[in-house]
């Protein structure tokens, strides 16, 4: 990648594969966390978010020095994280936000301890905690597309009974609808959604992109839906951003995704104050 | 021979189908413990189809419980309960229930949930999960919408409504559901008198017109005494009494809210209460 490059060489770039793969696996990644990030939000659990994201980093350890595909390791031990917090909440062994607190603390200290044992940090490593959109490979595509199919293929199919569980879980349960299977279900989305957006933005800064466009939208929508169209909305545009900037002028794309949205934020905040 | 016998079945299945769908609810013998101890007793209580029934008695005495009891949702508790004739164990058809919660309007008002988005998850719980909604879930909903006076205010936000128009999107909720029972704990607390009395008047008209058996707890003894049918006094004892001419109000309540309770109530009182009670149902709460 040149240095030289400007916006009007993007229809050039759209043509290198490594693009294209950028781009789908982006906007994936930012359907995702839109949509899964404003249930979040309005469930009041975006720690779970941070919590899984750090526990990950455990699974990405070793991973990396087991020679095993991190993603998938990350996915493993996030899945047993969501299901061992809820299941700490469900029995009342501990409130749901310091079972958190442990779980970050376990998957970050394995993670630390891997590390040691590998003999220190290499570059690779560097890519899952901050992101690497430019280097999603095939293999990754693939993983992130059947991932992110489950994600937006369970929220499409059960929005309506994540949405009135969220509302009110009770009232759901005694309408007769499935509570406790769509929240555990969930919760691994939760997971689902952070591993799949390692590659895009990176373990350290995922919780931003899964809350930041869903409290913009909070602020213009009205209804559950035009909220939800808003943050994909936003949650998209910062993660071109950051793809367009990355490519163009080789900055973080993680970075650049985490201040336009937040850049978004203001400028909604701002717009409905003067309204 | 086989015919005979195939004849007699049939009767049989008959006539206990008959009886199921005239009896809403049965308890019998109801015990119910929290933490140790005991917040209803021995309660049998019978409803049929078509009641109208006030649910009274005094603060924590175990109404709300009793309701709980007959959603299904009590863990420790004693004796059997059918609904339509099954038992609450076996009960599947939960669809046919609709129930408004004592809280239900108190809920985070900046949730981004339209008046329609939020009556319609009422529709939710028939049929299996994540399915779509089809023409005839839409067409109920904006029927009910129509009905409850809602129709105006279906695209707003529903956290920015009154306590009172809050109140009817719950209920709303309720009745896209078309329940044959509908359960209702105090949902007119913090609404005004007009409110109320409109309110009253639209359960009314469901009872007699569409026929839904409805439980409402309420403080509100005149009301009871003045429309419904069918009155039950819950103070961990359950005392219940068809409400006839004959019924003397005060010392029925005095089996559930003691020796020194005064409730001074003369038949004529309802008459100037609800002189206005012709009610149309599309005529709209406006
Ligand atoms: N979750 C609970 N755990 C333990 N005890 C409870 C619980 N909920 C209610 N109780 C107790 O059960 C009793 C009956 O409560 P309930 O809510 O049924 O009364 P109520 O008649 O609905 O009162 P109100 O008119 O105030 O709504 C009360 O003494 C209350 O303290
Ligand atoms: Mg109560």
């Amino acid at each position: 990648m040149s240095h030289e490059l400007t916006i009007w060489d993007l229809p050039r770039l759209l043509g290198y594969q490594f693009f294209q793969f950028a781009l789908i696996g982006g906007v994936i990644v930012a359907l995702s966390c839109a949509l899964v990030g404003l249930f979040l939000i309005l469930r009041k659990e975006a720690m779970l978010g941070d919590g899984v994201a750090h526990t990950s980093f455990g699974g990405i350890a070793i991973g990396l020095y087991l020679g095993i595909y991190p993603l998938l390791t990350a996915l493993i031990v996030s899945v047993v994280a969501v299901l061992a917090i809820s299941y700490m909440k469900r029995k009342g062994v501990a409130h749901s936000d310091s079972s958190i607190a442990v779980f970050l603390a376990l998957g970050f200290s394995t993670g630390l301890i891997v590390i040691s044992l590998a003999g220190g940090f290499n570059i690779e490593l560097f890519s899952y905690l901050f992101g690497d959109i430019l280097t999603i490979d095939a293999f990754d595509l693939m993983t992130v597309s059947v991932l992110g199919m489950v994600v937006l293929g369970f929220i499409g199919i059960f929005h309506k009974e994540l949405l009135s569980v969220t509302f009110d879980a009770e009232s759901s349960r005694l309408m007769g609808i499935p509570v406790r299977g769509l929240e555990t279900g969930f919760s691994l989305l939760v997971a689902l959604t952070i591993v799949l957006s390692i590659k895009v933005v990176g373990i350290i800064l995922v919780v931003a992109l899964l809350v930041i466009p869903g409290l913009s939208a909070l602020q213009l929508g009205r209804s559950f839906r035009s909220t939800a169209m808003f943050s994909i909305v936003f949650g998209t545009t910062s993660v071109l951003m950051g793809l367009l900037l990355n490519a163009i002028y080789n900055v973080a794309a993680a970075g650049v995704i985490i201040f336009t949205s937040t850049g978004l934020f203001l400028f909604v905040a701002l717009y409905k104050r003067l309204e | 021979m086989m015919g005979h016998e195939l004849a007699e079945i049939n009767l049989g299945q008959q006539s206990v189908h008959k009886e199921t769908s005239k009896e809403v609810i049965s308890i019998e013998n109801l015990n119910v413990f929290r933490n140790g101890t005991q917040i209803l007793k021995d309660v049998d209580l019978r409803i049929n189809s078509g009641d109208y029934v006030g649910i009274v008695g005094p603060n924590g005495g175990g109404k709300t419980t009793l309701l709980m009891a007959l959603l299904g949702n009590l863990a420790r508790k004693s004796g059997t309960i059918k609904l339509f004739g099954t038992d609450i164990q076996k009960f599947t058809d939960w669809h046919r229930i609709a129930y408004v919660s004592q809280d239900a309007i108190n809920f985070d008002n900046s949730f981004p949930v339209t008046v329609r988005e939020l009556v319609s998850l009422g529709r939710l719980g028939r049929g299996r999960p994540g399915r779509r909604f089809k023409k005839e879930d839409w067409d109920k909903v904006e029927e009910v919408l129509e009905f409850m006076g809602l129709t105006g205010m279906a695209r707003k936000r529903v956290g920015q409504l009154s306590g009172g128009q809050k109140q009817r999107v719950f209920i709303a909720k309720a009745l896209v559901r078309s329940p044959e029972l509908l359960l209702l704990d105090e949902p007119v607390a913090g609404v005004d008198a007009q409110n109320q009395e409109q309110f009253h008047k639209l359960l009314s008209v469901l009872n007699s017109q569409k026929g839904t058996t409805i439980l409402l707890v309420s403080h509100d003894l005149a009301v009871v005494f003045c429309r419904m049918s069918k009155v039950v006094c819950v103070n961990r004892d359950v005392h219940s009494s068809e409400l006839t001419p004959d019924l003397d109000p005060e010392s029925f309540l005095r089996q559930g809210y003691g020796e020194h309770f005064h409730f001074v109530f003369h038949k004529h009182d309802c008459e100037a209460d609800f002189s206005k009670q012709e009610v149309t149902i599309n005529g709209g709460l406006k």
